[in-house]
């Protein structure tokens, strides 16, 4: 028995390993390959950025706040109630995550940078195509979109990206169900420190649903050059949405989401050995 | 001493490497405590976004033939992991592991697939959350 199970664990890790060694996430690297710079001399945050595997809890815009506890005010604590309890991830409906959200996800994204726009390209085949201009200013009354009225400038070697004009229904500010108003404003200032990083910091403001400031920053690593995004049709048979319950079910105490002590699968079934 | 070491690496594969990708929660959509094994012959396959389904014909203990769905990762997913559409085809039989939906439906997390050939792969959705993607 005790044989049984040791070979099974054996042929499940070894099974498995490949898989995992492949996934969408990448350890950090150190560089000491410089910044590369476009004509105009700016840094070029062209690339495909994969998440490191110390960036925790992923998913949770919190990340950076102690105990992962977000400043809620009332307005905000009956918000989030009402998405932990009557409302259905939106990206699982294959409704567009938006900012911050899509900042906080695992997975990868690709930034093509020109001259005057820059554009980020989602995995779920969405993207933001964000003016560099800095004498344009907001509208008075932007259209409420996921992505928010969006507007780049560079200070320095910083891309800041200014966005206001958020949508207030159907939008998880991150994939733990915590919500965002339409008071939103995200002021993202993006650096290439090295070849092989990209870096933001993040700050979040919206006084109807959080009673000061956040803040969250991040690092993703360059993806190997033959890696980019693929096609992904997120609606072309999403039967999920007819089983999806309300919220991101339990939340860890780690700050992911998902159940603490699942029951154990049956014991894999170890391969015949070849004849 | 042996088997401990095994499993402590296993853990250590299945805790500390892989990332919340999903575009949704596991434990939105199945139930942890429901883990199943079913076995059975491939009727349908459908290759698509957001996630790939098999449907298989399975025997309950009556001796009735019972339809499941099982939920897998993308097509984009298992291709990386070595899952290709021709590994499979219609008739095949699978054994697959995983839990059951919450709403009760005969839907099932096709957390691991038993290939025709002895193959083990992860059908799991990368990084949502569930049972061994912490």
């Amino acid at each position: 028995m005790r044989n049984h199970l040791f070979r099974a664990v054996v042929a499940l890790c070894v099974l498995s390993a490949p898989a995992f060694a492949q996934e969408l996430t990448a350890p950090d690297v150190k560089s000491n390959r410089p910044t590369p710079r476009t004509a105009e001399k700016h840094p070029d945050l062209s690339g495909y950025w994969k998440g490191t595997r110390d960036t925790k809890p992923v998913g949770n815009i919190g990340k950076d706040l102690p105990g992962f506890k977000l400043p809620l005010t009332p307005a905000g604590e009956a918000a989030l109630q009402h998405n932990l309890t009557a409302t259905i991830d939106p990206e699982s409906l294959c409704i567009i995550g938006g900012i911050p959200r899509h900042n906080a996800s695992g997975l990868p994204f690709e930034v093509l940078q020109g001259a005057n726009k820059i554009a980020f390209l989602y995995w779920y085949s969405y993207f933001r195509l964000i003016p560099i201009d800095a004498k344009r200013k907001h509208s008075d009354d932007p259209d409420p979109s996921f992505f928010g009225e969006e507007l780049g400038r560079w200070e320095g070697d910083t891309l800041v990206i200014d966005s206001i004009g958020f949508k207030e229904e159907k939008v998880w500010i991150d994939e733990n169900a915590n919500p965002h108003s339409d008071a939103l404003h995200v002021v993202e200032r993006w650096t290439r420190p090295d070849f092989d990083h990209i870096h933001v910091e993040t700050l979040i403001e919206d006084p109807k649903f959080y009673t000061k400031p956040l803040t969250y920053s991040r690092t993703w690593v360059l993806g190997k050059p033959d890696e980019e995004l693929q096609e992904y049709s997120c609606s072309e048979n999403n039967v999920d949405k007819e089983h999806l319950g309300f919220g991101p079910g339990p939340i860890r105490p780690d700050g992911t989401r998902g159940y603490i002590d699942p029951a154990p699968l049956p014991p894999p079934i170890p391969k015949a050995p070849a004849k | 001493m042996r088997l401990a070491t095994t499993l402590a690496m296993a853990s250590m594969i299945f805790a500390g490497a892989v990332p919340l990708l999903a575009h949704h929660s596991f434990a939105a959509e199945f139930d942890a405590t429901k883990a199943l094994r079913l076995a059975g012959s491939l009727t349908k396959i459908e290759w698509t976004n957001p996630h790939t389904y098999f449907y298989i014909d399975v025997k309950d203990a009556g001796g009735n033939v019972v339809r499941w769905g099982c939920e897998a990762g993308s097509p984009g997913a298992l291709s990386r992991r070595g899952f290709k559409r021709g590994d499979i085809k219609l008739g095949d039989m699978i054994i697959v592991d995983g839990y059951r939906a919450k709403d009760g439906s005969n839907l099932i997390d096709a957390r691991r697939v038993t290939l025709p050939d002895g193959r083990i792969v992860s059908g799991a959705s990368a990084g949502d959350g569930g049972p061994g993607n912490q």
